[in-house]
């Protein structure tokens, strides 16, 4: 596999990544944090369906790391270090939910909002496939959406409510701390994985359907069917 | 569809080049925290000198249709094309002289050309390429033989100190002071036939790709409303323009971070574009693009460079710090440079790349040189 293979299938990565990064804007709950239209109870729900997401988050890293097998045993380690970092995600969010006036007994009954739903079935679907690369991608775009929302999400709702950074540990977090997920994508495609056939259309396809699931997460907040 | 060329180019930026310790004896003092914002522009845009439509004084020199006039009057001098030869003009800039009517209207009027079909383009950097655009259809249709399209801004004259509202003197705002000291005044056009020149080099239109993304940005750079968080409370919508202006609803501002925000579907879409083009970098000769390489980042030209589609920086032209960042004008006037100052072979190819963070559009023209 080339280098220029690499990078041709990093383009279309980044393709999907932009498209969906972009329409962030767009979704209502930063919408209505630009417009100042976001009330403190809005960002409590929020609050509440990521901590309800997060919690499956490592599971189904977790679930994908045991799907891993030899030759490529390397790449679980890889898998296994993204699900411990998943795992202190849902301790800042209780934190936050505390410092906004929240009652952190809500969190034990929290569940996850429709949009949580499609994306987590989703994403232990894959997981569950044996050798699942196809979900480097999709770590990609969630972490670098991840990123760009944190950041974007926590400016907006900040100024909107006149937060004290306290109050926005998670997503201030996730907006400081980038790792560069680019150079570990990029080790990881380089890795031989995209000699398996297809590999490459799977992977943009999973990328793909897991950034229209993540928006659709961030769109159906406070809506549990 | 025939065959387009630009077949003659002109540059028009008014007065001496003015230097950064002289920029304020032009658009005027506001304060020291305004000037200490400035001068972190100024680090940052790489910009050494510039010109302004102003004198030291303060008399104004050229309005913008004059500009855009003189530029049109270079390219027709540099293309050899008489007056009765043109038949079309389409005109492109930020914000012409007058609100009504259009601004091809009064280009029209400075150059007294007769028989012409016109076409203004109101938009910001990329306005010139929306006029080009028109005027290669145009031409390529068999409804026009010599069109002319012009970019053209008078900038400074939003950044006297009397046009902000007086609250800002005690409120500077980075993203104002941004524009304050980065645009400045100048005009640039481009000929374009559809057969090459008989003599000298030309440049052949291939395409000009441009998308606009304004279904997912606020305004980004914008002039009219107080802030981009309500897009319905509008100049005009005040009482008076006296309240307006108060308001600071007349004041030309960048919101900065959602500039930031925009930069990855700017990297988004020219990876498209490239892949619709079945181009890879290293079929670039040239590229002239409107903003300086610094600007652009160092997480976006990582994932340019990730993604094989960084285009070696020893072919990048470009004369903002000469030349003054001159919005829609900058495309034709660094065209008009890159054809005077290098020895262009036939058979090069040319990618000029404008974004504009108006309301996040990017705009790309390829070319080549015949």
């Amino acid at each position: 596999m080339s280098q220029t293979d690499v990078q041709h299938l990093m383009r279309r990565l980044t393709r999907v990544w932009t498209e969906f990064e972009s329409r962030l804007l767009t979704v209502p709950i930063i919408r209505d944090a630009r417009e100042s239209r976001l009330r403190l109870a809005d960002y409590r729900m929020l609050l509440k369906d990521h901590y309800a997401q997060v919690l499956d988050g490592s599971a189904w890293i977790a679930r994908a790391a045991s799907s891993v097998t030899r030759p490529h045993l390397e790449l679980r380690s890889q898998f296994l270090r993204h699900a411990v970092t998943e795992h202190r995600d849902y301790a800042m969010l209780a934190h936050d939910y505390t410092a906004c006036d929240g009652d952190p007994s809500d969190l034990d009954a929290a569940r996850k909002n429709i949009g949580s739903v499609a994306l987590s079935a989703w994403m232990f679907q894959r997981a569950s496939q044996p050798n699942p690369f196809d979900l480097m991608g999709a770590m990609f775009i969630i972490e670098g959406l991840g990123q760009w929302f944190a950041r974007t999400f926590a400016e907006a709702v900040t100024d909107a409510l006149s937060l004290t950074d306290e109050q926005v540990t998670f997503y201030r977090y996730h907006a400081d701390h980038d790792p560069d997920h680019l150079n570990e994508l990029e080790a990881a495609l380089g890795s031989g994985i995209l000699d398996t056939p297809g590999m490459a259309d799977a992977i943009v396809e999973t990328a793909t359907v897991t950034a229209r699931l993540y928006l659709l997460q961030l769109e159906e907040v406070g809506h549990y069917g | 569809m025939r065959p387009v060329y630009i077949t003659g180019t002109g540059a028009f930026l008014p007065g001496e080049p003015i230097t950064n310790d002289a920029m304020e004896t032009y658009i005027g003092e506001l304060g020291d925290e305004h000037r200490r914002l400035g001068r972190a522009t100024l680090r940052r845009n790489g910009i050494r000198q510039r010109h302004y439509t102003r004198t030291a004084d303060g008399q104004i020199t050229h309005s913008n249709a004059q500009l855009a006039a003189n530029a049109v009057r270079e390219a027709l001098t540099q293309g050899r094309c008489r007056d009765d030869r043109l038949d079309f003009l389409a005109t492109g800039t930020t914000q012409g002289d007058l609100l009504v009517p259009g601004f091809a209207s009064a280009v029209q009027a400075e150059l007294g050309i007769a028989n012409l079909e016109i076409a203004s383009f109101q938009s910001v950097c990329a306005s010139s390429l929306m006029a080009l655009k028109m005027a290669q259809f145009s031409v390529q249709s068999g409804q026009s033989e010599a069109a002319v399209a012009s970019g053209s801004e008078s900038a400074c004259r939003w950044f006297q100190p009397d046009f902000y509202a007086e609250s800002y003197r005690d409120n500077p705002d980075p993203g104002v002071e941004f524009l304050r000291w980065t645009l400045s005044d100048g005009a640039g056009a481009v000929l374009i036939e559809p057969e090459p020149a008989a003599s000298g080099r030309s440049l052949r239109i291939d395409w000009i790709e441009q998308r606009s993304f304004a279904d997912r940005f606020p305004a980004c750079m914008y002039a009219g409303m107080a802030d981009n968080r309500h897009d319905t409370e509008v100049w005009s919508h005040y009482r008076s323009p006296g309240e307006a202006h108060q308001a600071g609803a007349l004041t030309l501002k960048q919101d900065l971070k959602l500039l930031y925000q925009i930069f990855p579907v700017w990297v988004g879409y020219y990876l498209e574009v490239l892949d619709k083009h079945g181009i890879e970098p290293g079929d670039i000769d040239a590229f002239l693009p409107h903003y300086s390489a610094r600007s652009l980042g160092r997480e976006m030209e990582r994932l340019l460079e990730a993604t094989g589609a960084m285009i070696p920086t020893e072919r990048w032209f470009n004369n903002l710090e000469t030349r003054g960042n001159t919005g829609s004008a900058s495309v034709f006037v660094m065209l008009d440079d890159w054809l005077r100052s290098t020895d262009p072979q036939p058979g090069q190819t040319v990618l000029c790349f404008v974004p504009e963070s108006g309301r996040a559009l990017a705009a790309f023209m390829h070319l080549t040189v015949v």
